[in-house]
């Protein structure tokens, strides 16, 4: 992948040479007209720049290998460092310091123009080459950056029609058994839910009370199913509602417990979820009564919990999840301790 | 006397929805139903009703543009429907009585019924509040075959349970049978305040309030449970938390 590079860079390369050529520039003779040589030789190599920077970004456009553009840059500079020993030796012959041209010697004294053409194009390629490799970086970062997003907007998306079209089941199943109160206090629980989701703008992160907001807007439904048999106790810490949150993190979290955990229960179960901030992180915890499974497995939930806090926070996270010794199930999350406001 | 009403919604299902509501209480006669705007207006100065339920996104005319073209002395009471709403401060800035968003539960509507009620006597000498109903000392709850009285001055909140409610009291909970909209009634509104169709909430109890972008708002509590404000009552509720902090101070 390569970037073509704005104009103002050869511009740029080519300053110095510029300078230096001024100074190196002197044929062998011709002191006492230093100044008039010097004008010559500066002018003649700045008209020379432009053909040669344009050769070198048609050749960088066209991808030529290095060995190639360099071969035909030398032979470039090196036609143009003899033409300016002939506008020397006119220059030579109209102060008349010399009679007429002495094409023998034209190839003396030229390695001053040579030189500096020569470092122009080595400058230019330099500072093209930099700036291409810049704007290549940059855009491969977009790229990961655009493909993180699109990674995390699906396993986001995972999340919700599952428990929506529960729900709209639970609604059914109260219409069929002609529960009619219940069935719209239902719907007025998924309308809620719907308003908190669809009132969200497609961020990753949100504050920890727009989390709760939605999370509670979940529970109420969950509540209405379960009714008696799911005993919730939510607790938060003080001045944690600002705190930087993953959206829809907590929900998937709480789903499990219920559906994996409590529902399947024939006692009432209790649900435990508590934010706190401990040692400078904000810690989650999530528990449920539940049957221990024969075999231990991992939720979709939990990986997809994992993975996105993982994309979003990289080593600056910890997700612990296993029984306990009270046979009882728990989800620890430490996140960062960041405000909404430190962020946006 | 009967309250008469007026019911304004594009869509008959919607109109059904409050009828059949309102059929089950007593006090209200439905004397009109219109389904776009200007028919609206037309029959609203026409019939003159007290209520009137009315859709606020209608082809045509708005809801809020029927009620701001009326006369304020010909402007009923107003209860305005919403689907998906952005319009709570308009709603209140045309003093509407209330605000519901569809699908409208039942407790919901009941309560904003009960608003009319309370607030229909007065209107014609001006918009006065209802003086305060004597308030509740403390709730009986029967717990097996005793009854315990729960002193309301220890009730930190109270949730809606189906048609019970539950109290909670000194970490402790409490099932009354009783629904949440009757209750809300006999609470003194200076120190119970309702943030939620299912939540009524001790003002004093309230540790943090933080806004969410959808208008609704989240409470914590210094007991460290949080609920959830909806912003229906959030106008009310900010008066009432301004009014807690200059009586407190």
């Amino acid at each position: 992948m390569k970037v073509e590079t704005p104009l103002f860079v050869p511009v740029l390369a080519a300053l110095p040479v510029a300078a230096c050529m001024a100074i190196l520039g002197l044929p062998v003779f011709g002191y006492e007209y230093a100044a008039a040589f010097r004008s010559l030789y500066f002018v003649a190599c700045l008209v020379w720049l432009i053909p040669l920077a344009l050769l070198q970004r048609a050749m960088w456009r066209r991808d030529w290998p290095w060995l190639r553009m360099a071969l035909v840059l030398l032979a470039a500079s090196y036609a143009m460092s003899i033409l300016n020993a002939v506008l020397g030796q006119g220059l030579g012959i109209w102060l008349g310091l010399q009679k007429h041209y002495r094409w023998n010697e034209l190839a003396e004294g030229l390695d001053g123009c040579w030189l500096a053409l020569i470092a122009f194009c080595a400058v230019h390629a330099v500072a093209a080459y930099y700036l291409s490799l810049q704007q290549v970086r940059l855009h491969l970062a977009e790229a990961q950056a655009a493909a993180r997003d699109a990674q995390l907007r699906a396993l986001r998306l995972q999340v919700n029609p599952h428990f929506l079209f529960n729900s709209l089941n639970a609604i059914s199943a109260l219409v069929s058994a002609q529960s009619n109160r219940e069935a719209n206090r239902m719907l007025g629980y998924v309308a809620d839910f719907l308003r908190a989701t669809l009132a969200h703008d497609g961020r990753h992160e949100h504050s920890l009370a727009e989390e709760l907001a939605l999370l509670d807007a979940y529970l109420k439904i969950e509540q209405a199913r379960l009714g008696e048999r799911l005993c919730l106790n939510m607790k938060a810490g003080p001045d944690l509602l600002d705190n930087v949150m993953p959206y829809l993190m907590l929900q998937p979290l709480v789903e499990n417990a219920i559906r994996h955990g409590i529902a399947p229960l024939s006692v009432p179960g209790r649900l435990d979820i508590r934010l706190e901030q401990v040692g400078g992180r904000l810690l989650v915890e999530v528990r449920n009564d539940g049957q221990q499974p024969a075999q231990p497995g991992c939720g979709i939930g939990l990986a997809n919990v994992r993975e996105r806090l993982r994309h979003l926070y990289g080593d600056d996270q910890e997700v612990e999840t296993g029984w306990g010794q009270d046979g009882r199930f728990g989800v620890r999350i430490a996140l960062p301790l960041r405000s909404m406001a430190a962020a946006a | 006397m009967n309250i008469r009403v007026v019911i304004v919604d594009d869509e008959p299902l919607a109109r059904l929805a409050v009828k059949l509501r309102l059929a089950r209480r007593s006090g209200f006669a439905l004397v009109g139903e219109f389904g776009d705007g200007d028919s609206a207006h037309a029959g609203i100065l026409a019939l003159r009703p007290d209520l009137v339920f009315i859709d606020v996104e209608m082809p045509g005319k708005t809801g809020l543009e029927v009620l701001a073209a009326l006369p304020p002395a010909q402007r009923p009471m107003a209860i305005l429907l919403t689907a998906y709403d952005s319009f709570a401060l308009q709603a209140f800035d045309l003093a509407a009585l209330d605000y519901l968003l569809k699908p409208v539960d039942d407790e919901r509507l009941d309560e904003a019924l009960d608003r009319a009620q309370q607030a229909f006597p007065y209107r014609a000498h001006g918009r006065t509040l209802p003086p305060a109903t004597p308030a509740l000392r403390s709730f009986s709850v029967r717990v097996g075959a005793r009854t315990v009285l729960v002193p309301v001055a220890q009730v930190e909140r109270i949730e809606a349970d189906g048609d019970y409610a539950t109290l909670h009291a000194n970490g402790k909970t409490w099932l009354v049978r009783e629904r949440l909209h009757n209750l809300a009634m006999q609470l003194d509104a200076r120190q119970f305040h309702r943030v939620h169709r299912s939540t009524i909430v001790r003002l004093d109890m309230i540790a943090e309030l933080r806004s969410l972008t959808n208008r609704d708002a989240l409470l914590r509590l210094h007991d460290g449970s949080v609920l959830r404000a909806s912003r229906t009552y959030m106008p009310a509720l900010a008066e009432a938390l301004q009014h807690l902090d200059k009586t407190s101070a």
